[in-house]
């Protein structure tokens, strides 16, 4: 193809949106308003994706605390056995007298009233992954196996619930986004090909003087690239703006459950990826309608 | 040399409906061509058998060289460069002026812009519409649309020019001058087929006239009239 026919190409797009401006406006409007739609879902599952995998984090760790006449060297002798349970990640050593200082300084009054110190030597166990928590804080449970232990503390229940939380968040968050990305697709389709409609006659005289099928459909899909592009870059600033003000608000709760995760989503690559399914529906979906409205002719 | 070489085509549709039943058709380089009969006669299968808007479901078909039996899609917009088109309606595009029109049909076959414009303005002279270069459209007359219509169809300098109904929505003087710049444009070597229910024209220009009745060739005589008139007793049966 010659360079001028490329300019003619580029310049018959240009001259599509431009002609056609409410018609375009029209197909921006829908494109920005369905991929708002996309990306705040998109924004919210990454976000609460973010939180809940967070969240088990602090959930993975077991306290394991020794008989109180076990004596200290029988107590660091266990560390070897702990550290060699399978999934067990890192195991601290934790004296009595530790405890007892750290409890004072969290519990002030509480301590004033003990006569002693009341607590066992303990070992905190942080695991490989959350997951293991409460399968290991089962075997160390057994008595045969380690009569050194009197007690094992793990948050068990909550972790399964936290992770099983976690797992809904992403399979529900993820088909509302695919089911969203699917809608985006046929919306965008058929806005697009009512365009190619309100174009069937230009259509018709291309063909009968003697255009091929590639340089009827290039002005078109330039015109459909243009909406999404065009679209999905109002649906980013939509987007970011209103994350900002979620974040903004979300901030000021300082609930202990919304941990303060920073956001590994940057606006960068939300635009980006809202911008690349813009251009992407934009493109499919005038190449659709044309291949069919082409076929009609 | 034949332009046109249509030996026993038939169109029929889906349901029993024959438009072409059969038809067998030369034309010669650098004849002019009138196709009459009745509406809904078949003139415009004819004639769209021709540009292939339509394709035989029987026989052969082949037109300024090429044979529309056998055409692959992709060579169907390539056949279409050797054709000028001319419709009833015009066909041109409401949004682009008069010199955009033209030249669209030179652009969209990949010609330059130094071509384009030398082309546009030699066409625009022989339909005498230099006048209005600019103007969309609207802005001018029918008969004023027609020409330009038929420039655009001649543009590229094609061998064949296929006009369906030119005069359907003019008055009778500015059909005349249609008609006498098809004539003209047929002086200058190109084949001319022209569907017409203007008797008037027909009878006055005394060219070949080829009558489809009822999807068949009815009559075919090289200095014919209208004739419907006369042989209005005309079915189409065991023409």
């Amino acid at each position: 193809m010659r360079p001028s026919s490329i300019l003619f190409l580029l310049q018959e797009g240009y001259l599509n949106i431009r002609r056609n401006g409410l018609m375009s406006i029209a197909a921006l409007g829908t494109v920005a308003v369905t991929l708002t739609i996309l990306g705040a879902s998109l924004w919210s599952v990454f976000r609460i994706n973010e939180i809940a995998q967070q969240q088990p984090q602090t959930f993975n760790e077991i306290d394991v605390f020794m008989r109180p006449e076990l004596l200290r060297d029988d107590a660091l002798d266990l560390k070897e056995r702990l550290t060699a349970v399978p999934h067990v990640g890192v195991v601290t050593f934790v004296s009595k007298e530790q405890a007892w200082k750290d409890l004072t300084s969290e519990e002030k009054t509480l301590t004033e009233a003990m006569p002693e110190d009341p607590l066992p030597d303990s070992y905190r166990i942080e695991t490989t992954e959350a997951r293991y928590v409460s399968e290991i804080a089962k075997a160390l449970r057994d008595k045969a196996k380690y009569p050194e232990i009197e007690h094992v503390t793990d948050a068990g229940a909550e972790v399964r619930m936290m992770l099983a939380f976690a797992r809904l968040i992403k399979v529900i968050g993820y088909g509302v986004a695919a089911a969203l990305f699917i809608a985006t697709m046929f919306i965008v389709y058929n806005t697009i090909r009512l365009t190619v409609f309100a174009r069937r006659r230009e259509i018709r005289i291309m063909q009968l003087v003697g255009a091929t099928s590639w340089f009827i459909r290039i002005p078109l899909l330039i015109e459909g690239l243009f909406h999404g592009v065009a679209g999905a870059t109002v649906a980013t600033f939509i987007v970011l703006l209103g994350a900002r003000q979620v974040a903004g608000f979300v901030d000021q709760i300082h609930s202990p459950l919304i941990p303060d995760v920073p956001s590994q989503a940057s606006p960068f690559t939300i635009s980006l990826l809202l911008i690349f399914i813009g251009a992407f529906v934009g493109l499919a979906g005038s190449h659709m309608s044309i291949r069919k409205y082409l076929k009609q002719i | 040399m034949a332009m046109i070489d249509i030996k026993r085509a038939s169109v029929r549709y889906q349901g029993g409906v024959t438009a072409l039943d059969c038809v067998d058709l030369c034309v010669r380089a650098g004849e002019f061509v009138f196709v009459v009969g009745p509406t809904g006669a078949g003139k415009s299968t004819l004639l769209k058998l021709l540009y292939r808007g339509e394709a035989a479901t029987e026989g052969y078909v082949s037109v300024a060289g090429s044979d529309l039996s056998t055409i692959s899609s992709a060579d169907i917009p390539l056949f279409r460069r050797k054709l000028g088109i001319v419709f009833q309606d015009y066909g041109l595009l409401p949004n682009k002026t008069v010199w955009e029109n033209i030249a669209f049909a030179l652009r969209v076959t990949g010609a330059g812009r130094t071509e384009t414009r030398a082309r546009v303005h030699a066409a625009l002279e022989m339909v005498g519409m230099t006048h209005r270069p600019d103007a969309t459209p609207s802005q001018i007359s029918g008969g004023e649309q027609q020409r330009v219509a038929i420039a655009r169809a001649i543009v590229n300098d094609p061998p064949l020019l296929i006009a369906d109904e030119p005069t359907g929505n003019l008055d009778p003087d500015t059909s005349m001058g249609i008609v006498q710049l098809l004539n003209y444009i047929n002086e200058r070597g190109t084949t001319v087929i022209v569907a017409t229910h203007d008797s008037m024209i027909v009878n006055m220009m005394q060219k070949r006239v080829v009558a489809v009745v009822a999807g068949k060739i009815a009559r075919d005589e090289m200095r014919g009239d209208y004739g419907f008139e006369r042989s209005s007793g005309y079915t189409g049966a065991g023409d």
